[in-house]
């Protein structure tokens, strides 16, 4: 979060908005639903973004608007458009350090490491619901600063799909505004982009090992053809699904990670209750779920 | 060749009479509560009262009027704060000759931050005693201040290693020391004569193995130390591991004594919850070190 835009939202959000008990009930509804979970510290967001829609569709307190969410005849919709409006404007490089370091400094390593992988040398990643492509890209830069310079004869392959042709056109130009770019450092920017007026352009090393695809997270049969995988990233997508979509589509991200494999959702989104399978693991300042090898022993993951 | 040393020094701070009476009185249980005696015992302490009313006059609780007497302060805060205060407050003093080795304010985050955890999945899992859990949980690092006092140069050694390898503090202490700081704190806890169950936890948090494995104080406590360490309130720097939870002994022994309640806690969404201990702790923490009236 910037501080720009903390500023905002504590103009916005107000003391009573906070302390009122509807923002609670709020708050397990969005969970229930979609898997995402605002803690308290997070609260003024919710508050900001509810108060959002509500100024939309004139409902003026959490109260009413938890009513329009739950009871009226339009509340699918209306729980779409708040769900939209709390995951909008989230894409922008080196997004959600914690995770940008578990994979860099930890999982990276780790596959690098692998017996099975020793012949061909290969990390293959999938960005499900890719958006913009800034995630894509992201860990395209990731490999090339910590894993090439070590292991010269690694490559990654970063598969990006998403199911909107437009996102799908914007990741395959590669241009940026100046607010996809916030987080990356003067280095950064002047390694891997080439400024063409106002907007950034990736260079080919970034973009080379990506291959950008339209797929319907719901289409089964192709999805059948995701395979290989030992990463996988799906953030704020899963929160649109109902709950058998939700359990068929992790499932298919389970059957495309290799045993070992990593899979990762959006910051605040749990798989609880959607799949036993996986297994929930713990890296400084972020979660994510882990395939385990066949017949390793529950406690041998450290 | 560490009890000799500890034996030795008699640098080792003493425990400080008002937290044995007041510990006491703040670990009763509800009906038994003496709020009189509580109001009492804080107000002989002048930076302790000072410290209370502070808190209560500050940001996160001035819904009400202005607070000005400890009744009040005690009323408004709740027994739990306010034992939080106290213990919060009397001992970084006993430490604050530590002049090498942790920061006071990074230890004394994740002392409170793993007390406040530990009494929340207590709490989540139905475990009894969650009141003494707070106290486990504010001390069971306790010998990491031991061993700044007693050995700073090689503990500031072995924080620089424990940070340059991102590895845990207690495997590079077994290196560079011989011992870790379970070991050092169990020391101190038998010389203040801490209940048998915190001491235990003091030196099994880390290690729960055989019998002390099936002790749920220390569990809880391992746990909690371990989230605290994964969502930034741990030792000061970023330790390189990847935790299944679920899968450390621990857990599993929590699980086997609270099925119900285990299998309904959603491990994620609990640790996306502990973020907001950071902003109370840190609040916390700020108001200890910031002023006068503060340890240093």
């Amino acid at each position: 979060m910037s501080t720009n835009s903390t500023a905002i939202l504590n103009q916005t959000a107000t003391d009573a908005d906070l302390a009122d008990p509807s923002l609670v009930k709020l708050r397990d509804l969005i969970y229930r639903i979609s898997g995402i979970f605002h803690a308290e510290n997070k609260f003024y967001l919710l508050a900001l973004r509810s108060r959002r829609r509500m100024k939309v569709i004139g409902s003026n307190t959490f109260t009413d608007y938890f009513d329009q969410l739950t009871t009226r005849a339009n509340r699918d919709v209306e729980m779409r458009n708040l769900l939209n409006e709390i995951t909008i404007g989230e894409t922008y490089f080196f997004r959600g350090q914690p995770t940008i370091d578990a994979v860099s400094k930890i999982i990276f390593p780790k596959i690098v490491a692998l017996p099975g992988k020793q012949a061909v040398k290969k990390v293959r990643v999938w960005s499900a619901g890719c958006s913009t492509g800034e995630e894509s890209y992201t860990l395209s830069i990731l490999f090339l600063e910590q894993i090439a310079p070590k292991f010269k004869d690694w490559k990654v392959e970063i598969v990006a799909t998403d199911l909107n042709d437009d996102s799908l056109v914007k990741c395959r130009e590669g241009l940026y505004p100046e607010y996809s770019m916030r987080n990356l450092s003067p280095q950064r920017r002047e390694k891997y982009f080439k400024q063409e007026g106002t907007l950034y352009r990736i260079k080919d090393v970034v973009r080379a090992p990506i291959k950008f695809d339209r797929l319907n997270l719901q289409d089964q049969t192709k999805m059948l053809f995701m395979k290989g995988f030992d990463l996988v990233f799906c953030a704020n997508v899963l929160i649109y699904f109902d709950g058998a979509a939700k359990k068929r589509t992790v499932e298919h991200f389970y059957n495309g990670l290799v045993p070992g494999g990593h899979f990762f959702l959006g910051e605040c989104e749990t798989l609880f209750g959607i799949c036993d399978q996986f297994r929930l693991v713990h890296f400084p300042g972020s979660t994510g779920y882990y395939k385990p090898v066949p017949g390793e022993d529950a406690g041998g993951k450290k | 060749m560490l009890q000799r040393r500890v034996s030795e020094l008699g640098s080792l701070p003493v425990m400080p009479s008002i937290l044995q009476s007041l510990g006491t009185c703040l670990s009763a249980s509800p009906g038994d509560m003496n709020i009189d005696r509580i109001v009492e015992l804080i107000s002989y302490d002048k930076s302790l009262a000072a410290q209370c009313l502070r808190v209560a006059n500050s940001a996160m609780f001035t819904r009400r009027a202005d607070v000005e007497s400890i009744r009040q302060a005690v009323l408004a805060l709740g027994i739990q704060r306010i034992r939080d205060i106290v213990y919060s407050c009397s001992l970084p003093k006993l430490f604050a000759g530590a002049q090498q080795g942790m920061a006071q304010s990074t230890f004394w985050r994740h002392a409170l931050g793993t007390a406040l955890v530990s009494q929340n999945l207590a709490q989540r899992l139905k475990v009894a005693d969650i009141e003494k859990l707070y106290l486990a949980g504010l001390l069971c690092d306790i010998g990491i201040l031991v061993n700044s006092l007693l050995y700073p140069e090689d503990f500031q050694r072995v924080l620089e290693q424990a940070q340059a390898s991102e590895t845990p503090l207690c495997e590079v202490e077994q290196q560079v020391l011989g011992f870790t700081h379970c070991e050092s704190g169990r020391i101190l806890a038998d010389i203040w004569k801490l209940p048998p169950d915190i001491s235990e936890t003091i030196e099994f948090h880390h290690h729960p193995s055989g019998d002390h494995a099936d002790v749920e104080m220390t569990c809880v406590v391992y746990l909690a130390d371990l989230l605290c360490r994964l969502r930034g309130l741990g030792y000061g720097y970023y330790e390189a591991r990847e935790f299944d939870l679920a899968a450390e002994v621990p857990w599993q022994v929590l699980k086997k004594k609270h099925p119900d309640t285990a299998a309904g806690l959603d491990l994620a969404r609990f640790t996306f919850e502990l973020d907001q201990y950071g902003v109370e702790v840190q609040t916390m923490v700020d108001s200890i070190f910031s002023n006068g009236s503060g340890p240093h």
